[in-house]
């Protein structure tokens, strides 16, 4: 089966949505399909998202002010035009956003500019604290206004169709009854998010359930032959030992809640606010000289914050919704029998959870990658945040280049003429339903043999003899676990069957990254290497890895400069 | 059943093999702090991999798309915290069209203006009943 569109837009996310409103607003006439993988507003790493969102909005703050604190955050391997379009566009995208009824709460002035990811402090209020699943409600409802827009759920895109160097659409297993198609497509807007869920521990797939975060989107932009750059740029939050939370990131603890860093000793070892980056490379440094707890990690101390136990609780509460806040908190109250009073709370983590992905497929400012008819947008795309992201700006850039890619997607639709790509049906249906076997090993056992490799070789400190150990693992896991991978028979909502589509994804991602990580010869941003901690100038550039002729290859592309900036010094 | 455990007496329904629904009842070992979607999850890893459920989560009982019938009444099942020795109905959650098991097209219900949120394309919907 082939279902004709004029633009196909994968992931309804917050770039994804966005995206394909804009497209619909300016041309009702067109058809604009767009695909998620479970329920929208249900599913995906938008809704999930519960932290800060930044824009100039303050008198005395100004875009070029919020530009020079992004590309000092981003240790300048930022795209400048990007971060131009995100500083000078935010304001408008936040309060359309705010017009369709997303609910968020301002940051009191001199609270910081944000709630996570240690941006700096000012003394006017930059951040507003948003819940995620109340921005894609506010979505979703700005979706369904448009009858030209149509929603297909519980589908995984498994392969981008092309025709030479042009992408013309998808093909698409649908979950509900097993089934394939293809949507032919006149232009198509990536925007999948990103890939927490290839580390064993992940702020994108809470309670070790699924966060759609497996890189998918990467890997088939890649196979497609498209550049990504940045590859190496993990970032990386907290990840909590003791007591078992239950309220997520760790980290937003420590900036809501005036936590203190604090080691084994009782020092305090760094004092925020810091980039997150920085966080995690002294919580390592800590561990590794023996300054770590009997878990292995380091404290978020509640005992040294200036606010009351009273004021913690409140704080914590605005990360849940309304009916569930009392709920939850008696939850949590129960579980801490001992000490009910977060003021007593010492919380333990370690560092190295995956959070958030700076890498991705290189755009320009009009969200067009290096093939024709592709475009990328939020977390999938790379170059907005360079090196380390500071807090506050994925919910900001998710729909600021959302309505970039719907936009550019369509000018790029109505001049273009339909072109049907080379009937892979066969073949793909092949792959997909080779999975189907008795005997073999289930899906979830080699994502956790991935996992397991990067967590232990391309966390937060690299150094190269790990990055080939990695590699050569990573090859193993190909060889050995790949051919063997099954799923049970069953085409209805077969869920085993959708993760084993997913983890060759997850093997290729990894590659990408290892081979960026290797390619970077010194240390910047979350980007950390034992065995180069210098920052060179001369390293000013993105790494990029793309697709020739069936191998991974890697080289450098030059960094988008159009404001002056200190290059490469920190 | 000893003690350190919960039952989960569990709907399933496969459109392609079953003609009518049924129940099945998975036991699993308990722990302190122990979470009910986390513990289904636990039962397709580890007792029955054809058990179909939304195993998406957003960690702050924001999304809703973990929504089940417990023991007869609606709930977020990822802050449904599980108790010791405890006996427990698990069911699709009402109103909506059963896909497969636990998985129901929440899609079809929303609240936006009406029949203007289109129904997924190439899709075979059936209902229980039907």
């Amino acid at each position: 089966m082939r279902i004709k569109s004029d633009i196909l837009v994968i992931g309804a996310g917050g770039a994804g949505a966005r995206a394909a409103i804009e497209a619909a607003t300016i041309a009702p006439e067109m058809k604009i399909v767009i695909l998620n993988q479970g329920p929208v507003g249900k599913s995906g790493l938008t809704a999930m998202a519960n932290g800060g969102m930044v824009w100039v909005e303050h008198p005395d703050d100004s875009p070029e002010a919020l530009f020079e604190d992004i590309l000092r955050y981003g240790c300048y391997l930022n795209e400048q035009n990007l971060v131009e379009a995100l500083t000078i566009e935010g304001p408008q995208r936040a309060q359309e956003l705010i017009n369709w009824g997303a609910r968020m709460i301002p940051f009191e002035s001199g609270s910081g500019s944000s709630p996570s990811g240690g941006a700096k402090r000012h003394p006017h209020p930059r951040g507003h604290y948003i819940p995620g699943a109340g921005y894609m409600e506010a979505l979703r409802n700005e979706i369904a206004r448009h009858p030209n827009i149509i929603v297909l759920e519980d589908v995984i895109t498994t392969k981008l169709m092309t025709s030479g160097n042009r992408v013309t659409g998808a093909f698409i297993l649908n979950m509900r009854d097993g089934k394939c198609f293809i949507i032919d497509a006149k232009a198509t807007v990536l925007a999948t998010g990103g890939l927490g869920e290839i580390y064993p521990h992940s702020t994108n797939a809470p309670f070790g359930m699924h966060g759609h975060a497996t890189g998918t989107g990467y890997a088939m932009a890649y196979h497609a032959g498209a550049e990504l750059i940045d590859m190496e740029m993990v970032q990386f939050t907290g990840n909590q030992l003791y007591p078992p939370w239950l309220l997520g990131n760790p980290e937003l603890l420590c900036m809501m809640c005036g936590g203190k860093y604090i080691n084994a000793l009782g020092d305090e070892f760094i004092q925020q606010p810091q980039p997150r980056d920085v966080i995690q490379r002294s919580a390592y440094r800590e561990i590794k000289e023996g300054r770590g707890t009997k878990r292995g990690g380091v404290y978020i101390d509640l005992t040294r914050s200036p606010l009351s136990g009273e004021e913690i609780e409140d704080q914590l509460k605005h990360s849940l919704a309304e009916e569930v806040a009392k709920e939850r908190w008696q939850l949590i109250k129960r579980m801490s029998e001992n000490d009910p009073d977060p003021k007593k709370w010492k919380i333990e983590f370690t560092p190295g959870g995956a959070h958030f992905f700076m890498g991705g497929v290189r755009i320009n400012e009009k969200c067009e990658t290096s093939l024709e008819g592709l475009f990328a947008a939020g977390e999938v795309s790379g170059g907005v945040h360079g090196a380390n992201r500071m807090g506050g700006n994925a919910m900001v850039e998710i729909i600021v280049f959302g309505a970039r890619a719907g936009r550019y997607a369509l000018e790029y639709a109505s001049g273009a003429r339909e072109m049907e790509s080379e009937d892979i049906s066969k073949k793909e249906i092949e792959r997909l339903c080779g999975f189907f076997r008795n005997k073999g090993i289930p899906p979830k056992a080699v994502a956790d043999r991935v996992a397991a490799l990067m967590s232990e070789n391309v966390g937060v400190a690299r150094t190269g003899k790990n990055l080939m150990r990695a590699l050569s693992g990573l090859q193993e896991v190909r060889e050995n676990d790949l051919p063997n991978m099954r799923a049970p028979s069953g085409r209805i909502f077969n869920q085993v069957w959708s993760e084993a589509v997913q983890v060759p994804c997850m093997l290729d991602v990894a590659e990408m990254i290892i081979m960026s990580a290797l390619s970077r010869t010194e240390s910047r941003g979350a980007h950390f290497r034992e065995d180069f901690p210098e920052t060179k100038s001369e390293w000013v550039k993105h790494t990029m890895v793309m697709k020739k002729s069936g191998r991974m290859e890697s080289g450098t592309v030059p960094v988008t400069i159009t404001k002056s900036g200190p290059e490469g010094k920190i | 059943m000893s003690n350190n455990t919960v039952n989960l007496k569990t709907f399933r329904y496969n459109p392609e093999t079953d003609q009518i629904p049924y129940y099945k009842t998975y036991e699993i070992p308990w722990q302190e702090g122990m979470l009910l979607l986390p513990a289904v999850k636990y039962v397709r890893d580890n007792l029955d991999e054809t058990l179909a459920f939304r195993d998406y989560c957003c960690g702050c009982s924001w999304c809703m798309s973990c929504l089940m019938m417990v023991n007869g009444k609606g709930m977020r099942t990822c802050s449904r915290l599980l108790q010791e020795g405890e006996n427990i109905l698990l069911e699709p959650m009402k109103g909506f069209p059963i896909i497969k098991d636990l998985v129901v097209d929440f899609g079809i219900n929303i609240t936006t203006p009406e029949g203007v949120y289109k129904k997924m394309e190439g899709t075979v919907l059936r209902r229980v009943n039907d």
